[in-house]
């Protein structure tokens, strides 16, 4: 009888690096779905491109590098799938391809991969898509409820520019905007499945939307405006809750959260930047090593109290 | 306590497969006593190859303090005093006897009828004549436990009934079936220390042994039955102390340091036998599980080989892919089913290939799941980078030694990194380290 | 060591072994702030060569005469000389690229590069080593700016040297004429040029374990 020899625990949580990306994949798929109700099949066709165009970007440079492949644990195609819900459905194809592979490549791979990557994949590539090609990556456009492929629709300004629409409109996603972002009410129903999962814990979200809000009302913003339209919600439960970026420690993920508030209401207001959701996220992943490094943990089990 | 996992959730059972087994006594054809039980220096045997040894008589004399003396678990006819493998590591003197089925007990001395009779002062030599370490699986000689260092003292005595491990129901069962000796061992360890108070600390997923243990503390002065939140590791020393009195034990400190003695219901239960009926430690329960035909709780004799208690369970159900000393969290593997059941063995769990195989280490996603679960506080992802480079000094600054090796991280962690037996290395390097550097 | 060496390999030794942006990573200022397109890293490339072999030569023929307290001054003063030599002739004869390096011009008077090789190599070698030195490193510095310059003009406005390459339809990636875009390329051509490089340096060895 050969028995094997290795070291305990011998059981283990189900979840898996696999699993975990998935689920969130799950909890996409109603933002997705509205989006495509929306916006029509150009919405699904950016989000197949999206997906697709990650993980073959990570197949070709894991290969071309002798590494091993990771396509399997689906972060690339999640990093896809969350860069094409970010896009305007007017913006050509090949640049949702582009972003994919930026996010990927630049982003994430050449940092190191999976694990590595100091800013959210995702986010990064919407950030450099937005200075490469500004006007596609901000004609939102007027929802269409047409199932063409080719979304001839008007472009126009968000609520954030001062386009007015009653918070209902908002919250179901009657509004211009980006594919992912514009039904608050989809975007919930994946919050609340990914914390049915434990895939998240409530914190960051919740105190991101939190610490805009109170910032918000104290500089007399129309906080309900500011929370329900914009990227705010759909950044706050996929984007800053993406593990990699943010603080590993509650504490500190407290303070990124906050952090995270302040810098969007601070860039709506201050900057010429009708959003800032992305370059408030993205500052605190900048942040996050600092916080992990000064922000203590738990205390030691029998240091310092008796 | 803080951290912790649920690590019997779901469908895998575990427990179930044993909780309602009662406790059968199995006595072996044969034994392997090796003279290194516990914690301390090896005993000194004193008989030979082809002597005759009743049940109960001692054969190995303990060398000091911090060591306890053996005795023979079967009557019959001493086989072989030899060196032998028995786990990973050094061969160690053992002493095999050959069952004669008679169990002839050697003449056995009790202090007194019940608690109330004994002379305090005797309880303690007693207990180490007995040859009792801790049976919940560190196997610390427990008269060295009860022997309060100078210029500290003991105001409570937890008795720890809360059994965290996956598969292990031995001390479920003992409580269950016999919560007189327990209590009697409680009383005991608190008279001879001169404690008020003695507490039962039970998880509260075992229901009828807290109902079981309240009724048999009924009118008895001192003594509480305390119904523990379930969550693994709430058995953990540490942890336990800490969920019953609220305090924890300092750094590099002892539970001692802020008076608590904890004992395993299955030490309480030895210390009544030995005190009460001069029995030394010969026998204990241990949940023979996994796949095996028939899992059990078997009382079996201290030397009974492996295979030999998996025989006893009808066989194995399925080739096993390894077997544990202990539960899925903290066992350790043996490499044959050859070694023999010790004083702190509670569990044998065979597990299937589909079931134990040690799963590919991925990258760290810095989910945080690691510091959340640490019943420490540790930050286990930042403490594998210094153990995997072998940096012990950043390990330490990090407090890898406050580590308790439960297995959480390791349990919790998506990517699947060895991070417990990476820390697991690295305090043993420490160890080393420290024992050549006097 | 470096006396030994000749004359062209002084030289090669600037624009390769130890190529000033790839191996010693200096004067990463003006590569990531004028390489927005091929004829500002030209441009700025040859103004800097000119400096840098100037300089060298002066300092050179100096070297046994500035105090070594304050040589740091007196290098920075001959720089300063031929910089300025460098921005009047710009400005008398190519103002387009004197108006597009703008504030860069001056600027490379304090370019590490120059400073760097007028205090390891210029102060310490002959006078003619020192010019080819400065040759080395300013044509290595030129090459591996405009490179640089040629990716981002190539991607970030679709043109080469002000030629519109990549056609009409071309959406420009922008990003990469600005400054993000600048360290972007500058930190993959870095990479590149490093694998390059290592490679070479392997079977360089390789070579030379087999005759050994």
């Amino acid at each position: 009888m050969g028995l094997h020899i290795s070291n305990a625990p011998f059981i283990y949580n189900k979840d898996t690096t696999r699993s975990l990306m998935l689920d969130v994949i799950l909890a996409l798929l109603p933002t997705t779905l509205a989006g495509i109700f929306f916006f029509g099949l150009g919405a699904l066709l950016h989000v197949l491109v999206g997906t697709a165009s990650a993980m073959l970007a990570e197949y070709a440079y894991q290969k071309l590098t002798h590494k091993p492949v990771r396509i399997r644990d689906c972060s690339a195609a999640l990093t896809g799938m969350l860069l094409a819900l970010n896009m305007p459905v007017s913006a050509p194809l090949w640049v949702t391809l582009i972003g994919s592979a930026v996010a990927i490549v630049l982003v994430k791979e050449l940092f190191g991969g999976i694990g590595d990557n100091f800013m959210n994949p995702a986010l990064t590539a919407r950030a450099i898509l937005m200075a490469s090609w500004p006007v596609a990556m901000t004609a939102y456009t007027q929802p269409v409820f047409s199932l063409g492929l080719q979304a001839d629709a008007v472009s126009s300004a968000t609520v954030l520019h001062g386009l007015s629409a009653t918070p209902l409109q908002m919250f179901l996603g009657f509004i211009p905007g980006t594919i992912g972002e514009v039904s608050k009410a989809a975007i919930l129903i994946g919050f609340l499945y990914l914390l049915l999962k434990g895939v998240i814990t409530w914190h960051i979200p919740v105190i991101y939307v939190g610490s805009y809000a109170l910032l918000a009302l104290a500089l007399g913003n129309n906080v309900l405006n500011g929370v329900l339209s914009g990227g705010m919600l759909f950044g706050a439960v996929f984007m800053a809750t993406d593990y990699v970026t943010n603080p590993m420690t509650r504490r500190g993920q407290v303070i990124f959260a906050v952090g995270c508030g302040v810098f969007t209401c601070l860039i709506r207001n201050f900057s010429s930047y009708p959003e800032g959701v992305t370059f408030a996220i993205l500052l605190m992943n900048i942040a996050t090593p600092l916080i992990d490094k000064y922000v203590k943990g738990a205390r030691v089990y029998g240091k310092g109290k008796k | 306590m803080r951290g912790g996992v649920h690590p019997l959730d779901g469908a895998r059972g575990g427990k179930t497969s044993t909780s309602s087994s009662p406790i059968r006594p199995y006595v072996a054809k044969s034994v392997q006593i090796p003279m290194c039980q516990a914690i301390g220096a090896p005993s000194v045997p004193i008989v030979q190859a082809g002597d005759q040894v009743k049940l109960g008589q001692k054969i190995g004399e303990a060398a000091g303090f911090m060591s306890l003396p053996a005795h023979a678990s079967v009557s019959g006819r001493v086989v072989s005093v030899e060196q032998r493998m028995l786990m990973l590591g050094n061969p160690i003197l053992t002493v095999t006897i050959e069952n004669d089925g008679r169990d002839d007990w050697a003449e056995l001395t009790p202090l007194g009828k019940d608690v109330e009779s004994v002379n305090a002062a005797s309880i303690i030599p007693a207990i180490k004549e007995a040859g009792i370490c801790g049976m919940g699986g560190a196997t610390f000689p427990t008269h060295v436990k009860l022997t309060i260092p100078e210029g500290k003292s003991c105001d409570s005595i937890i008795v720890n009934g809360a059994e965290c491990e996956t598969h292990v129901t031995a001390d479920h069962r003992l409580m269950l079936e016999e919560p007189a000796r327990i209590v009697n061992g409680l009383r005991l360890a608190m008279k001879a220390l001169g404690v008020k108070y003695g507490i039962i600390g039970i998880e509260d997923n075992k229901k009828d042994a807290i109902e079981t243990m309240k009724a048999a503390i009924a009118g008895i002065e001192g003594l509480h039955v305390m119904p523990l939140y379930t969550k693994y590791p709430q058995g953990g020393e540490r942890q336990l102390i800490h969920a019953v009195t609220g305090y924890e034990v300092p750094v590099h400190g002892l539970p001692i340091d802020i008076g608590v003695v904890v004992l395993n219901v299955g030490t309480a239960a030895a210390i009544a036998d030995a005190v009460l009926l001069g029995k030394p430690l010969i026998e204990r329960v241990t949940t023979v599980t996994g796949c095996v035909k028939e899992p059990a709780n078997l009382r079996l004799r201290i030397g009974t080989s492996a295979s030999e208690a998996v025989e006893a369970c009808g066989g194995y159900k399925e080739e096993p892919y390894t077997l544990l000393m202990g539960g899925a969290m903290t066992g350790i593997c043996m490499p044959d089913d050859k070694p023999p059941i010790g004083k702190g063995t509670n569990c044998l769990l065979a597990l299937t290939e589909a079931e134990s195989k040690t799963p590919a280490e991925q990258p760290c996603i810095r989910c945080g799941r690691c510091v959340d679960v640490c019943p420490a506080g540790l930050k286990p992802f930042l403490l594998k980078h210094f153990c995997d480079k072998g940096d012990l000094a950043g390990a330490q600054a990090n407090d890898v030694t406050e580590c308790i090796v439960c297995g959480c991280c390791s349990y919790i962690c998506p990517a699947r990194l060895a991070l417990t037996a990476s820390f697991k290395n690295t305090k043993d390097a420490i160890a080393r380290q420290a024992r050549r550097a006097k | 060591m470096e006396k030994k060496q000749s004359l062209s390999g002084v030289f090669m030794n600037g624009v390769i072994t130890e190529n000033p942006t790839f191996r010693l990573v200096l004067g990463t200022c003006p590569t990531i702030a004028v390489t927005t397109n091929a004829v500002n890293g030209i441009g700025m490339g040859l103004a800097a060569t000119f400096v840098l072999v100037g300089s060298n030569l002066v300092i050179s023929l100096l070297r046994n005469f500035i105090p070594d307290k304050v040589r740091i001054p007196a290098f920075v003063v001959v720089i300063c000389t031929f910089v300025t030599m460098v921005q009047m002739l710009l400005q008398a004869y190519v103002p387009v690229l004197y108006e597009s390096l703008g504030l860069f011009i001056p600027l490379i008077v304090v370019n590490c590069i120059i400073l760097a090789r007028a205090e390891a190599f210029a102060s310490k070698n002959a006078p003619l080593a020192s010019v080819m030195d400065g040759l080395g490193m300013g044509l290595g510095f030129t090459a591996a700016i405009t490179i640089i310059g040629c990716i981002r003009e190539l991607f970030g406005s679709g043109s080469l040297f002000g030629l519109n390459i990549m056609g009409a339809g071309y959406q420009p990636m922008l990003i990469l004429v600005l400054a993000p875009g600048g360290f972007i390329v500058f930190g993959m051509v870095l990479g590149i040029a490093n694998i390059i490089m290592k490679r070479a340096d392997a079977k360089k060895a390789a070579k030379e374990g087999a005759q050994a």
